[in-house]
């Protein structure tokens, strides 16, 4: 029977266009993030320091880095727990490259990005293609990547750590500008460009959309399988990115690096504000929340916390910003 | 169905009774003042038209919904179950269209759901269980199917007989059947038909929802007929005929007036072709054959489940059709997804706006332009001027009240919701638009505006397929009409032959002559 119980009822209200939500919901986060730096700055003595600055940016930037890939393919609906081990997997793949005699430095990092990339991509198109195509829940087939990439590391190396990269490669990882460092000034252009892209292509709009109605979407005649296998293979393609970055700063390479990234990235995504079912959310969202986990991590140490406590606390954060985003979803609905 | 007599003289005394039952929903009126008695021992038919109110009195009986006003009595006492488990205690069990099985749990497991058979420790006793389920089932005749097999390697028929023994587990007094054979093979029906005559038989009453006449008039003692909502008549089922039911359930409306002048009858080039057609769910193997022609409003009437919807997604490849062919503009044309139909000039408005039409929580501007991308945007790049132009140009155009391209689309209300939808296809410029219930959810004015469109659009040499419930709706709109019946057209009207009782006896008895060729 046609009864139309469920007549849509909303008629043209004074809803705030969405960009502007979408500003708001960013303006929160940052809010946050404020309030939580003037509380560690009046509670600590040197959490401003320009030293600490330097210091927490640092150590925001691989999570940052991996966080922008993550945020494209959460957008979609999906969930990639692979980059922790394809990080370990690029890094030992770049960082045999890279230690490649007879090579000019200049050589030797364009090859091993190259080939570092090069990984990440693989594993994310497979990643892509393989839940696509067979319409397998992305959560199981990035759980498989997970092993896979971890293996293929452990194997490709021997389980040895590589080292002794280029002196130059390793002092560009520490290079700062103005006390900023340069990898995460690398990372901010990097949420530069996914910005733009999500937010000002065609490409970036149909993510959106796969997101928020996969089926509105085929039926306007727009193809799933390449937009998806796409999400996923950018996001390879960052955490080959990161694992360079990651050489850099620490100048090794091993197999058994990244345990566990993976939940990092998420939290900063989550945090950002990006919901887990998709189509909501922006990568300021995600810069922001991955400064708040930094931030925290950071300030609560010198706050005099241990790390055990640092490590509940963020947990209790994640939980909070699922709760928070869940009202919001609320409220946009409305 | 020679105790007929006895009927008459049990009507006195009937076990269930109701009396103006009333319920609104919102502003929809469901049920304006349902009257209906059952005998004991009585196969009670209900019938008709998609939206007379019969899904919502089955609620009201089984306790999912509480009627506004309105007595019911059962065995002479007072009846308002809240709900179904206590619609159950009182004796009076639903089963549903829609199968309420557990796909992975035995066919015992599921007959016993409610009241597993326990030991002390609480742990099941599958034996008896199992044999317990295997006497249900051989008292309704399914001695080919085993128990302890999970319900999901049965046929949708099997699950519906199973449907049944597990109503009939618990001592019945009333059994509401909701449209039980919809699924069925005649030969299943055969089956089912047998059952319930022996329940007949053992005193349970019986009532029988179902949308194919010959049935009811083989089965059942007596027939009720609603109209929106409301009794039009109970009759014996020897003193009344088909023809007579049909009347009563489309009443005696006005004929609409033929305002919409039709073109010169010479008909102009075919845009759209479809010979012997099939997708993966139509059961016939010579398919679906049909003209349409540029400028032409054809419309598909049949009832729920005749697989207009079906027919739609097919022509659109949403789901890759199965065999036959279609041809566009006279070429054969293999289409196997919505992109290459898009491509081919068919545009596709959808019966679930929300669910396949819109992304709600995106702005106006992105769903209108969903389809056309490539013409707001260079190089990969979106061009909002662009998109805001396109979106205001067409929204002037359907005369679309909205706050501005930027706010969402949930925005809306229902008819503007349609008309984003709508003009997310006129955006592609298709030749060929289907439209599935393109005015369901739409208020008034929406809905004469809407019309106003699909004539605009078809006078401008488009041509458009629209498959809707609402008699009146495709007598307004179309030139010809196509009524469905069980995945075949079973009949073809043009304008000046249009009405509804030539309508509803081709969907009502579509089986019947399709079987007579």
């Amino acid at each position: 029977m046609q009864l139309d119980e469920n007549l849509p009822t909303a008629t043209a209200t004074a809803a705030p266009a969405v960009s502007m939500k979408l500003l708001l919901r960013d303006a929160g986060i940052g809010i946050a993030l404020v309030l939580l730096i003037l509380f560690f700055a009046l509670t600590t003595d040197h959490f401003l320091s320009p030293n600490n600055i330097s210091n927490i940016l640092t150590q925001i930037t691989i999570n940052l880095i991996l966080a922008i890939g993550m945020t494209f393919v959460i957008l979609i609906g999906g969930i990639d727990l692979s980059v922790g081990s394809m990080l370990a997997f690029c890094a030992v793949v770049g960082g045999s490259v890279l230690t490649i005699p007879d090579l000019s430095v200049f050589q030797a990092v364009s090859l091993a990005t190259l080939a570092a990339v090069g990984t990440g991509a693989l594993c994310g198109f497979l990643n892509g293609w393989i839940s696509a195509f067979w319409g397998l829940p992305s959560f199981i087939v990035t759980l498989g990547m997970l092993n896979i990439a971890r293996g293929a590391a452990l194997q490709v190396t021997d389980a040895r750590t590589i080292y002794s990269f280029p002196p130059s490669f390793n002092a560009f990882g520490s290079q700062m500008i103005y006390g900023v460092p340069v990898v995460f000034l690398i990372a901010l252009a990097l949420v530069a460009i996914a910005w733009f892209v999500l937010s000002k292509t065609v490409f970036g709009r149909l993510l959106y959309g796969i997101g928020n109605n996969e089926e509105a979407v085929r039926l306007a005649g727009h193809s799933l399988m390449t937009y998806k296998i796409a999400a996923f293979t950018i996001a390879g393609v960052l955490v080959g990115i990161a694992a360079m970055v990651y050489m850099a700063r620490l100048n090794i390479a091993s197999p058994i690096i990244g345990i566990g990234f993976e939940l990092n990235a998420i939290a900063a995504v989550i945090i950002g504000g990006t919901s887990l079912s998709g189509g909501r959310g922006s990568v300021i969202g995600t810069l922001l929340g991955a400064c708040i986990i930094g931030v925290l991590a950071n300030g609560l140490i010198l706050f005099g916390l241990s790390d055990f406590m640092r490590q509940l606390i963020t947990g209790v954060v994640i939980i909070l910003a699922v709760i928070i985003d869940k009202y919001r979803e609320r409220i946009t609905a409305a | 169905m020679n105790t007929n007599l006895a009927h008459v003289d049990s009507v006195a005394q009937p076990l269930l009774e109701l009396h103006d039952i009333r319920k609104r929903f919102g502003g929809t009126v469901a049920l304006a003042g349902v009257t209906l008695s059952v005998a004991p021992g009585e196969v009670h038919g209900l019938i008709g038209e998609n939206g007379a109110g019969k899904s919502t009195l089955i609620k009201v009986l089984c306790g999912i919904v509480k009627p506004d006003s309105g007595a019911i009595t059962l065995a002479g006492e007072a009846y308002a179950p809240h709900t179904p488990r206590d619609a159950k205690a009182r004796g009076l069990q639903v089963v549903h269209q829609e199968f309420n099985l557990l796909p992975f749990l035995s066919v015992a497991e599921n007959i016993f759901i409610e009241h597993l058979p326990r030991n002390a420790l609480g742990v099941v006793k599958r034996r008896d269980m199992n044999t317990r389920a295997r006497t249900a089932l051989d008292a309704i005749g399914l001695k080919d199917i085993d128990v302890r097999w999970p319900v999901e390697r049965l046929g949708i028929a099997h699950r519906q007989l199973v449907e049944v023994a597990r109503a009939l587990m618990t001592e019945s007094r009333v059994l509401i059947l909701d449209e039980p054979t919809a699924t069925l093979t005649s030969r299943e029906t055969e089956r089912l038909f047998a059952i319930i005559d022996d329940l007949r038989r053992r005193g349970v009453s019986i009532i029988f929802v179902s949308h194919h006449l010959d049935e009811v008039f083989k089965l059942c003692d007596r027939v009720t007929v609603l109209r929106n909502g409301e009794t039009v008549t109970s009759r014996r089922i020897g003193e009344t005929t088909q023809d007579e039911l049909v009347r009563a359930m489309v009443g005696q409306q006005l004929q609409k007036e033929m305002t919409h002048s039709i073109g010169s009858s010479a008909r102009s080039e075919t845009v759209l072709s479809l010979v012997n057609f099939r997708h993966a769910q139509s059961p016939h193997e010579d398919g679906i054959s049909f003209d349409l022609h540029k400028g032409e409003i054809l419309g598909i009437a049949g009832l729920v489940g005749s697989g207009r919807t079906e027919l739609l997604r097919a022509i659109f490849a949403a789901e890759p059709p199965l065999s036959g062919t279609l041809m566009r503009d006279g070429k054969p044309a293999a289409l196997r997804s919505p992109r290459d139909a898009i491509r081919a000039g068919i545009g596709f408005v959808t019966e679930d706006r929300k669910e396949e039409g819109l992304i709600l929580s995106m702005p106006i501007a992105a769903n209108v332009t969903m389809a056309s991308l490539a013409d707001v945007s260079r190089a990969g790049l979106l061009d909002q001027r662009a998109e805001n132009a396109l979106t205001e140009k067409l929204g002037a155009d359907l005369k679309l009240k909205y706050g501005g391209p930027g706010k969402n689309a949930a925005t809306l209300s229902g008819g503007n919701q349609q008309k984003v939808v709508l003009a997310k296809w006129l955006a592609r410029k298709p030749e060929i638009l289907l439209l599935d219930e393109p005015t369901r959810g739409v208020d008034v004015g929406a809905k004469a505006e809407i019309y106003a469109l699909i004539r605009r659009l078809a006078e401008r040499g488009l041509a458009l397929l629209v498959v809707s419930s609402e008699l009146p709706e495709l007598m307004t709109l179309c030139d010809r009409i196509m009524v469905m019946s069980q995945h075949r057209i079973v009949g073809s009207l043009p304008r000046a032959e249009f009405s509804e009782e030539k309508i509803l006896t081709y969907a009502y008895q579509g089986e019947k002559r399709q079987t007579g060729h």
